[in-house]
């Protein structure tokens, strides 16, 4: 549901700040996001008054270094910090993105940090993502074939069938696309939400998959699928350059397609 | 017995449970072509209008009422009329799936159509009545 205040319990306050060590020279501020399920407090926003020559160049070397060396009660999610594993996906700077592949100098002023939009929240950059996952279950992303597989060899493509999947491949469901899209804050719940579509997608184009038609009519729903009003946001936010909304596009094609 | 009205959780269907929901409604494509084929056609509809109305600018009322009795004129405006209102009725049925939750949702449908459909069909009978009223007043004056 459309919500243009925050609930009285999730209004940001300001929090702590912790400042430089003296005689640093490249300070840079990091206006991070603090909420702890552990007391009944509201969230705030706590400064980290970071030197940047001590630290690597990514938004994440600064939280790495702010747990290590300033405050440990900084909670974030991090794994790889190469872009491939999706787990630093948060909003740096009002822009849905992966902390290990955001380059610090590339943000002018304060860096504000906060938890992906509108997902609950577990603890200060955590977010909560256990119904996006259920929704990418929902859409059963794995190989359906009623063909066996030759006794001896993989299932086949051609160069071109195997063409069909780039763009969706390297897709490492992070969800910054899904948590930056209007239509998945107002109808998260019911609509799957660009990540869940561009998977949905990638296994209907894949030619080894024998069930795109099973695939379309799960999808053929006002909110599932048509909830996607074309805002682009998921298109533009996501990290690995890839286009949700072209693959939405093409589920909307393909389900006009069959109706012919 | 528990006490129901003690605060306690009151969801535990699982997550699964929830994102599955009720399943595919199987629709939705209809309304979505729907909307894309009405708004190509009023290009061209929505053109033509805009021309004839710099054309009728200062034209007397008997000379507007004999532009609305050409059959060529009474077709494209009511076809201007009947599917800018039907375009209208199928985008605001989007933003009322958006904004619009929970027992409200079907009432503000029927009430957003109805009020629509009105509009719709007053225009529609307005176009009827320019060119039914002109041909009649013609006839009479041939007569």
């Amino acid at each position: 549901m459309v919500e243009f205040r925050l609930p009285k319990n999730s209004t940001v306050g300001k929090g702590r700040i912790f400042t430089a060590t003296p005689g640093a020279t490249n300070v840079k501020n990091f206006r991070i996001y603090r909420w702890s399920p552990d007391d009944d407090k509201n969230p705030v926003v706590d400064t980290y008054e970071i030197d940047l020559d001590k630290i690597g160049p990514m938004v994440l070397d600064a939280l790495i270094h702010i747990k290590n060396d300033v405050d440990s009660t900084l909670t974030f999610r991090r794994s790889c910090r190469e872009g491939i594993c999706g787990s630093c996906a948060m909003n740096i700077a009002g822009e849905n993105t992966l902390a290990c592949l955001k380059p610090i100098r590339d943000i002018e002023g304060d860096i504000a940090i906060y938890p992906l939009p509108h997902m609950p929240v577990i603890k200060d950059l955590v977010p909560d993502l256990d119904g996006a996952y259920a929704q990418l279950r929902s859409i059963d992303p794995w190989l359906k074939s009623d063909t066996a597989p030759p006794p001896d060899a993989e299932r086949r493509q051609s160069i071109e069938e195997r063409a069909e999947l780039d763009g969706m491949w390297e897709c490492i469901l992070c969800f910054c696309c899904s948590t930056s899209c209007p239509s998945y804050w107002w109808n998260g719940d019911r609509y799957l939400g660009p990540a869940t579509l561009l998977a949905a997608y990638r296994w209907i184009a894949d030619s080894r998959d024998e069930h795109a038609g099973d695939r379309l009519d799960a999808l053929e729903d006002p909110l599932k699928l048509y909830a996607c009003r074309t805002i682009m946001n998921c298109t533009q936010t996501c990290p690995k350059g890839l286009n949700p909304a072209k693959a939405i596009g093409r589920i909307k094609e393909l389900q006009l397609e069959r109706k012919a | 017995m528990s006490n129901p009205k003690k605060p306690h959780i009151t969801v535990m269907r699982s997550q699964l449970s929830r994102a599955r929901g009720l399943g595919s409604g199987q629709a939705g494509v209809g309304h979505w072509w729907a909307e894309r084929a009405s708004a190509v056609a009023l290009v061209p509809l929505s053109g033509w209008f805009v021309i004839q109305v710099f054309r009728l600018a200062g034209a007397s009322q008997p000379e507007v009422a004999k532009w609305g009795a050409r059959p060529l004129n009474t077709t494209m405006m009511l076809s201007l009329v009947i599917l800018t209102f039907y375009h209208t009725q199928l985008g605001l049925q989007v933003i009322i799936d958006d904004y619009v939750h929970g027992k409200a949702h079907l009432p503000a449908g029927l009430l957003m159509k109805g009020i629509v459909f009105l509009l719709g069909l007053f225009g529609t009978v307005s176009v009827l009545k320019l060119a039914l009223a002109g041909s009649s007043r013609g006839r009479i004056a041939a007569g």
